[in-house]
This record gives C-alpha cells, sequence and structure tokens, in this order.
C-alpha cells in the first residue's frame, strides 16, 4: 500500500458531489430520491462512513427553527443582526423555512433528537431572543445513518479519491473534476454535468498552540481544498477576512460545548467564575469580548459546571464525552480534572474559514448555486453565514435538488483535454524529485507563519510581511517539495491548499479598511465599522491576468427589514455595567 | 491502467458461505460485510448468525441488524434480545431501538411478558419509537412491574402514545417509590390538560426528590396549566436552587401578577443562573409594579442578568 | 537537502492478542478520517503508521474486537 501506481479511469455523472461529511451525503441522497434514474456520484478524500466534521456524531442543534418556538423570519434577523448586517437574506429565510422538514427527515433515517416524555422536540431556549437549540445527547449515530441511506439509496460512492481541480469549459461552465487516489496515486477524471461541492472548511489553516498539526479545532481533514479549488475554477469567495476562531478547551482544542451545557445552567466564566459575554448570537462579537477577557486582569477563561448538582454536572460531562469529541473525557482524566468539582480552563482557537460558525465561503445564492454556472457549493464551505450542522444538511439538500434539475436540462460540458494532463503533471511533479523539502515541513511553516502575521488583531505592515513570506513558501512548495509514498501526495496536496487559503485570508482582510465581525476582522488600524464604505460583501477571485483580487458587492435589499429599535434592543442589552 | 472507483455493492449470497467458516473472526467479519450490502436480503443470513456458538459472532450479528428495518429485522433481533449473553442481549435491544418501521413492534410485544426484566426492558424501549396503539395494552400491564427500569421504559412506550384514558395510571406511577419512575411519570402525564394531571404535577412540587419537584415545576409552566399559579408560588422558596429557577420560569410563562414581589426578591440571589431566570420572568410578566425592583438591577454584575433586566425593562413600557 | 528519520510516540495503541485484521477485517483503517492506520504486512495487524491524528475516536468505537485505544497526543495531553 501508499506506492505510487501509474494509473486514469474515467467516468461520467449526471451530479458529482464532492466531499462525504454533512452536506454531501444530503445533495446526493437528495438528487438520486429527486430522478433515480440519474447517475450521482459521491467522492471523498475520506471513507464516508466516518468523514467530516461529525465524523463522531454531534451533540446538538444550535440553529433550529422549529414551528412553536421561532419563526424563520425572526431567525432571518438574528443571523442578520449577528453577522453585522452583511448578508443576503434570501439564503438565510430559504434555509430557516426549509430546515424543520430535514430535522424530521432526518430523524426518520435514525438520528437521534433529544424529545420530552411524551416524544416532542424538547427544544431549549440558550439564546436571549430566540429558540432554537435542540440538543442531541445521542447524536453519535448520525454518520452511520447517512451512510445507510446512501446505500440503500445506492449511490455509487468512491472513497479515498481527492479531488485536486475542477475542470471547466470553454464557455465557463463545470465539465467535471480531477482526482487522485490517496492510497495508489490513480487518476480519475469525472466529467459531470453539475457539481456540488461539499468539502468542509478550511480548518488546517492556523496552528493550534500545542503545536500539533493536527490537534485542530475543525477535523484536520478539513483542510480548505473547497476554496482553493472554488477559486481556480473561476468561482467568487465571499467576506473570506471574516475569519473562523471558536472558543474551545485549552489544549484539547475540542468545542467547549456552551449549547450543551446552557440549558443546564452552564456558562463561560471569568477566572472569578462570573459571566461576561454581553453579545447574545454567536459572532465576532462574542469572540472579542471572549479575547478581551482572555488578555485581561480577570483572565483566563473557564467552562462553569461546578456551581450545579453534582448529577447534573455528570450528566452534561457524560453527553460531552460520548457524543462530537469523546477523547476529552480522556483528556480530562489524564489531567485529573472534572467538571463537577473545577472549572474547565478555555481558550480560543487557531484561524480557519467556516460558514457553519462565521460566513467566510464560496460565494453562494439562496439555491447553492455559486457564480460558475453549474457548480454549487454546500456546508462549511459556502457563504450561508452561521449555518451549522443542519444549515450543510437544509442547503446540501436545496443543492441536491436544484443540481439534478440542472443536469437534465444540458449535455456534458466539452473541455480542454490537456487541462488534465497539466493538473496530473503539477501533482505528480514532487513524486519526481530525489530530495527536497517534505510537505509537513512546509505545512508547519505556513501555519506557523499564519499564527504569527494573520491572527486577528490585524496590522497592516504584518499582513504585507506575510504575503512576502508566503511567496518565498510557495517558490518552495512548486520547486522544491518531495513526496515519497501517495499518503504523502495527498498531505501535499493539502498543504498547496492551506497556502491558496493563507494568501486569499490576507487579500481579502487587507482589501477591507475597517473593522467589522468583532474579533474576526479587527483592523487596528483600521479600528472603526464603516458603514458607509463597507456595509457590503467583499468578493475574492482569480483576476485575468492569474492575480488574486477583490471588489465590493452590494448586500442584496432585505426581505425581512429590520428597523431602528430591533438593532437598538440588541445593543442596549449588550450595555457593559458601569465599573 | 484503469480501475474500478466506487464502493462495491456485494452480492449477498457470495457471502453465506463465509458465515459457515471454521474460524469464528472469519465469521465475524462475514457478519460486517452483510451489513455494508444493506440489502434486505441479508437480514435472514445476519439473523442465522444469532444462533452461532460464538459469542463474538452473535454480539456482531446483534450489532449488524441495527443497520436495517422492518418486521423481519424484528423478528431476528428478539432471538438476540434472549441469547444468555448479556453482551449479546444489550446491543439487540439497542438495535431494537433503532427501528422505524410500525410493523417491527409485532414481533417484539410477546416479549414484553418474559421472565427476564433485561428482556422486558429491552422489548418496552424498542416499541417506544413505533407508537404503535396496541403498546398500551402491554404498557401499562408492565406498570405493574417489580423492576423499576421495566416501570421507567413503559411510561416511555405510554408517554409518547399522548392517550387520555393512561392518564389514571400515569398519576398512580407519580407515587411510586422509586424517584427516576416518579420523574418520568410526572414527565409523560404533562401532555393532558386536564385538572387530574395538573394536580398530579402540583403534588410533585412536594416530592422527596428535587428532580421530580425540578420537572413539575417546569411542566406546570410548559402547559401552561392555570391551576399552577398559587401552588408554584407557594413553593418559590424551595431548598434547591435549580428547582426555583424552574419555578420561576413557570410563573413568568403563567404570567402570574400576584407573583411580582416574590420573584422581585430573587433578583438578588446570589446565583446569577436564578436572578437571570426571575429577571426574564418578570419580562413575561411585563406589569409596572415590577419596574420599581428591576431598575434596581440594570448594572448587575452578570452580562446575562443585565440583558434580561433590560429587556424586561422594556416590555413593561 | 537529504531526508532525516525522525522518531515520533503515536497515539493509537492496537491490541495485536484482540485484532482481527489477519481474519479481513480493515475496519479502524477504513474508518480513520486522516487516513493513517494501516495493516503490517510482517504482522497481519493494524498499527498507527502516520502521526497525525485529531484522536477522533472511529477506530476505537468502531472496531468490533476492541483492540483499538486512542491516547490524547503527547503534545496536547
Amino acid at each position: 500500500m501508499d506506492e505510487i501506481k501509474a494509473g486514469l479511469s474515467e467516468i461520467d455523472c449526471d451530479v458529482l458531489v464532492i466531499g462525504g461529511g454533512t452536506a454531501g451525503p444530503m445533495a446526493a441522497y437528495k438528487a438520486k430520491m429527486k430522478n433515480p434514474d440519474a447517475k450521482v456520484v459521491l467522492l471523498e478524500k475520506a471513507n464516508v462512513k466516518r468523514s467530516g466534521a461529525i465524523s463522531m456524531g454531534m451533540d446538538g442543534l444550535n440553529n433550529a427553527v422549529i414551528p412553536g418556538h421561532s419563526t424563520p423570519e425572526q431567525y432571518t434577523k438574528e443571523i442578520t443582526i449577528a453577522n453585522d448586517g452583511i448578508v443576503d437574506q434570501a439564503a438565510v429565510l430559504k434555509y430557516a423555512q426549509n430546515c424543520f422538514e430535514i430535522i424530521q427527515e432526518l430523524d426518520k433515517f435514525g438520528i437521534r433528537f433529544q424529545k420530552d416524555e411524551n416524544g416532542d422536540y424538547d427544544v431549549k431556549k440558550v439564546h436571549h431572543m430566540g429558540t432554537y437549540v435542540l440538543p442531541m445527547p445521542n447524536g453519535e449515530t448520525v454518520k452511520k445513518a447517512l451512510y445507510r441511506q446512501l446505500r440503500r439509496a445506492r449511490i455509487l460512492i468512491s472513497n479515498r479519491f481527492m479531488a485536486t481541480r475542477l475542470i471547466t469549459g470553454k464557455s465557463g461552465r463545470i465539465a467535471g473534476a480531477v482526482a487522485v487516489n490517496t492510497r495508489s496515486g490513480e487518476f480519475l477524471v469525472v466529467r459531470a454535468k453539475t457539481v456540488i461541492m461539499s468539502m468542509g472548511a478550511a480548518g488546517r489553516l492556523g496552528l493550534p498552540t500545542s503545536g500539533y498539526l493536527f490537534g485542530t479545532y475543525e477535523n484536520p481533514a478539513n483542510s480548505g481544498e473547497g476554496y482553493a479549488m472554488a477559486y481556480h475554477a473561476g468561482a467568487k469567495l465571499a467576506n473570506l477576512e471574516c475569519f473562523q476562531i471558536n472558543p474551545l478547551i485549552k489544549d484539547y482544542n475540542g468545542p467547549a460545548c456552551a449549547y450543551v451545557a446552557g440549558p443546564f445552567g452552564g456558562y463561560t466564566a471569568n477566572a472569578k467564575g462570573e459571566r461576561f459575554i454581553e453579545c447574545d448570537y454567536w459572532s465576532g462579537q462574542m469572540m472579542q469580548e471572549f479575547y478581551k477577557e482572555l488578555q485581561s486582569g480577570n483572565g483566563p477563561v473557564f467552562l462553569r459546571l461546578n456551581h450545579l448538582h453534582k448529577e447534573t454536572a455528570e450528566h452534561i460531562e457524560q453527553i460531552l464525552h460520548t457524543v462530537e469529541r469523546p477523547s476529552r473525557g480522556r483528556f480530562h482524566e489524564a489531567r485529573g480534572t472534572h467538571y463537577a468539582e473545577t472549572m474547565i480552563e478555555m481558550h480560543i482557537s487557531e484561524i480557519g474559514f467556516c460558514s457553519g460558525h462565521s460566513a467566510s465561503g464560496v460565494f453562494v445564492d439562496e439555491f447553492a448555486r455559486t457564480t460558475v454556472p453549474g457548480l454549487y457549493a454546500a456546508g462549511d464551505m459556502a457563504s450561508v453565514p452561521h449555518n451549522y450542522m443542519l444549515g450543510a444538511f437544509t442547503n446540501g439538500a436545496i443543492a441536491g435538488e436544484h443540481a439534478i434539475d440542472f443536469a437534465a436540462e444540458v449535455d456534458f460540458e466539452e473541455f480542454d483535454r490537456t487541462d488534465v494532463a497539466r493538473e496530473q503533471e503539477r501533482v505528480l511533479a514532487p513524486t519526481r524529485r530525489e530530495d527536497g523539502i517534505p510537505p509537513n515541513q512546509i505545512e508547519y511553516k505556513v501555519r506557523r507563519l499564519v499564527n504569527d502575521y494573520l491572527q486577528p488583531p490585524k496590522v497592516t505592515r504584518k499582513y504585507e510581511l506575510a504575503q512576502a513570506r508566503f511567496a518565498e513558501v510557495r517558490e518552495d512548495l512548486e520547486n522544491a517539495m518531495v513526496v515519497r509514498d501517495s499518503h504523502e501526495l495527498m498531505r501535499a496536496m493539502e498543504v498547496a491548499s492551506i497556502l491558496d487559503c493563507a494568501d486569499m485570508a490576507a487579500c481579502a482582510s487587507l482589501y477591507r479598511t475597517e473593522s467589522r465581525w468583532g474579533l474576526y476582522h479587527w483592523r487596528t488600524d483600521f479600528p472603526e465599522r464603516n458603514d458607509a464604505d463597507w456595509k457590503c460583501h467583499v468578493l475574492l477571485s482569480k483576476q485575468a491576468d492569474g492575480s488574486m483580487g477583490c471588489e465590493k458587492r452590494a448586500v442584496q435589499p432585505y426581505i425581512v427589514p429590520i428597523s431602528d429599535d430591533e438593532k437598538d434592543a440588541y445593543y442596549k442589552q449588550r450595555i457593559t455595567a458601569e465599573a | 491502467m484503469t480501475f474500478e472507483p466506487f464502493e462495491a455493492f456485494t452480492d449477498v449470497e457470495d457471502l453465506a458461505d463465509k458465515l459457515h467458516d471454521a474460524d469464528a473472526s472469519v465469521r465475524r467479519v462475514a457478519v460486517m460485510e452483510l451489513a455494508d450490502t444493506a440489502d434486505p436480503a441479508a437480514v435472514a443470513l445476519i439473523g442465522s448468525a444469532l444462533k452461532d456458538e460464538s459469542a463474538e459472532v452473535r454480539l456482531q450479528a446483534a450489532i449488524a441488524l441495527g443497520e436495517f428495518d422492518g418486521r423481519e429485522t424484528a423478528e431476528m433481533l428478539v432471538i438476540g434480545l434472549v441469547d444468555a449473553d448479556p453482551r449479546v442481549a444489550r446491543a439487540a435491544a439497542d438495535s431494537l431501538a433503532e427501528l422505524k418501521d410500525p410493523a417491527a413492534a409485532d414481533p417484539i410485544f410477546p416479549l414484553i411478558g418474559h421472565a427476564d426484566p433485561r428482556v422486558r426492558s429491552g422489548a418496552l424501549r424498542g416499541v417506544k419509537e413505533l407508537r404503535r396503539p396496541e403498546a398500551l395494552a402491554y404498557a401499562l400491564r408492565a406498570l405493574e412491574d417489580q423492576d423499576p427500569q421495566v416501570r421507567v421504559e413503559a411510561l416511555g412506550v405510554i408517554g409518547y402514545l399522548k392517550a387520555e384514558e393512561t392518564l389514571p395510571a400515569l398519576i398512580a406511577c407519580a407515587r411510586d417509590p422509586m424517584a427516576e419512575v416518579r420523574r418520568t411519570a410526572v414527565g409523560a402525564l404533562a401532555f393532558s390538560r386536564s385538572n387530574h394531571a395538573a394536580e398530579a404535577l402540583i403534588r410533585a412540587l412536594a416530592d422527596a426528590d428535587w428532580s421530580v419537584r425540578e420537572t413539575g415545576a417546569e411542566m406546570l409552566g410548559k402547559g401552561r396549566y392555570a391551576r399552577g399559579a398559587a401552588p408554584l408560588l407557594a413553593a418559590i422558596n424551595d431548598a434547591d436552587w435549580q428547582v426555583r429557577v424552574k419555578i420561576v420560569r413557570s410563573l413568568g410563562q403563567l404570567k402570574v401578577v400576584e407573583a411580582v414581589p416574590q420573584i422581585a426578591a430573587a433578583l438578588g440571589d446570589e446565583i446569577s443562573n436564578l436572578r437571570k431566570e426571575a429577571a426574564a420572568a418578570l419580562g413575561e410578566i411585563a406589569h409596572a409594579s415590577a419596574r420599581p425592583y428591576l431598575e434596581r438591577y440594570v448594572d448587575d454584575g452578570d452580562p446575562d442578568v443585565r440583558k434580561n433586566v433590560r429587556w424586561a425593562l422594556s416590555r413593561i413600557e | 537537502m537529504p531526508l532525516a528519520n525522525t522518531s515520533t510516540a503515536v497515539p493509537v495503541v492496537v491490541d495485536e492478542g484482540k485484532c482481527i485484521a489477519d481474519k479481513g477485517c480493515t475496519v479502524c483503517v477504513d474508518v480513520c478520517p486522516l487516513d493513517v492506520l494501516r495493516i503490517s504486512e510482517l504482522t497481519g495487524k493494524a498499527y498507527m503508521k502516520f502521526d497525525e491524528c485529531w484522536y477522533c475516536m472511529p477506530c476505537e468505537a468502531d472496531c468490533p474486537t476492541g483492540a483499538v485505544t486512542v491516547n490524547i497526543p503527547y503534545l496536547l495531553k
């Protein structure tokens, strides 16, 4: 295993879904259900059984819009405000209108949501304004249930194939993708009428404070290929300067799960054991407050459960140690920390791109369409903000159903065969060298530079220095990287995506000369929010000359209007207490 | 060189021989491969592995059947549920709980009367999500069971069916000697908006166990039982603060104006969770008499309390 | 630049007495999202080949015989 073999196969399909985590399986399933005669292929770098952000399950829905508890309009307002107004509401509203149906469908698949003793969804109020949290204390079976549905629907699954580039035709329409097997180096060319990208976050961008390359907040398999491939195919990417930074358990680097503990009375506290977060909804503003408390005399920050009944704290502990990131139980055991007894030290994550928690993603409309005809995107890599797991499922479903109709209308797009040969040569170049720099060293260097220069607060000169250093590393990557087997080849392709993402993060951040989204885009030399010039999207794309560039795009007129009163209602509640 | 890029859909019959291999580990791998086919034709074969001489193979078969649904799957799983090896029986019970097809309930019903309490519990848990009205008779009988876990599972079945005629039995269980049974019963009877249900919830406010009192307090508000107002107010000084939180929340949901002074007193509590809930409840009630109390706490040290105080004041305006 | 071999302690441990990879089982290798496990040509048993672990645990949870243990990588333990 792992030796590089020469091999090439070519297949055709109506819908190619790249990425078998959360949005991807749902997209493939919905496409196939809508047209059972169509050929739907699901490509996955790992194995669909356990891939993606939810490989070990999920402990709750953070954004469930369930009749009787909240309305789509209210949710849309909340997300618009949480995202500082930079939202095309059509996509958010559509998610909110469709998500309850998806919950019911997932329930039928065998995914378990918390129900009360009468079998009704046990929705919890965590936020100040709306009620959106549906716990999943037994949510460890999510992937199993999804995989079962894919197999029953007889969807064609290609595991261990890593897509490296999209292929577009002469007219600019999508034509397919090139992929490489991660265990043999053999190539697969997929001709497709439509392509849905669901390749997750760019979660391997910053370096965790532990220094361990794979100890990331996100699943490190989510290394940003979706963002890089969309960019090289000419798609536009939205608001990449709105980074993802999340609260987490320090060193362990897993989520602190305030949404799990919240309904039981647990909360994020400072060293005095007191709450300090003013902001209601998870947002960059909230992370700004977290960051400031960490740096302050009241820091650091802790997850506090030790004021609760021992039984209550242990119940929460049991959920956290079973679902989503279960190895945290082992982490705490080694440190001798028990949630019922002590507060648990927290920290903030390394930076990344992830619309699931923030807003940065490949620009899509309410049908999950990117700016490249025939190309769709859903989940953590698409630009619908604050999506979480349920957003990935819902928007994946929207993408699948739209793409299958599109595929029925069109024929295969013609493309230039030399594009495929050129891509094969790019992928295999590091295998042709006898010695050089291995991918893990290049990766460490890129990600260390990301931490040194790109991590907020953002400073213009530091960003320019980062760009210069990234260019030097790119030279090494293109001319000196050496790869000895197919596994390392996968890492080599990943680090190329990581470097592309680092460059995009720098470029987009420098373009928006204001501060917005709290910590996510805090520019110390432009510290104020400037609505007059910047209440717009920033779209990044590859320019005609091959360089990276940005443009402004107006926010679409709101469908759900937000009066100044309502905005004030939020801001008024955030007023800090007099010292 | 070309290759086949797709995960295979192996023919079930091709795996059948491996189930008779002399090596138990090979048989075990065969069971896993059968599960991966997702082909309903695999159910009977996996079921046959539930009679394997190796407990490990039987365990694997019980787990594997969790990937399938329908009556036939249930017929197989009930074999695993009565297995002598407790690991096999537990895995079969877990797989039974995955079933979604109501038709799967029929082969499970008879096991609700089995001699082994673990089998009775597992069978009840298996039929709960299937919501078959015929399950009621079995579950009601199981409420008399000696084993408290069986009684809890039976309450689960009954609670999901929300049948008014089960109310007397549920109310009786709210007096069960075991706290977990009482708590489950109190949660299960809250579907009924009747006075009898309300009275049972009110009695729960005086329960010896805090978790029963907590559930009773929560349900009175969630179900908007107007009769709960005075008893909730009387219980507002419960010894347990987690119970007080639910009482205050329910008084808010019921908009009990008379409770304003006592809820307001909780604004000064040392536990911030309680102060937060008190402010929210005063906002729900939105009565002018709360204003002077609330104004005193606009600068509470806890941001969640401040937010709720400000929201409450805006509701009164 | 020539390459060196630097040693590293890996977090995933396989109990060879319990592992049935030699009987055709590939579960842990299949489910790893980072693809860091392999079956040894020497012993026929599974082992961790690459120190690239997210300590996410499908390998341990899905192992039919309980042969796999995931430890927390030393750098963040």
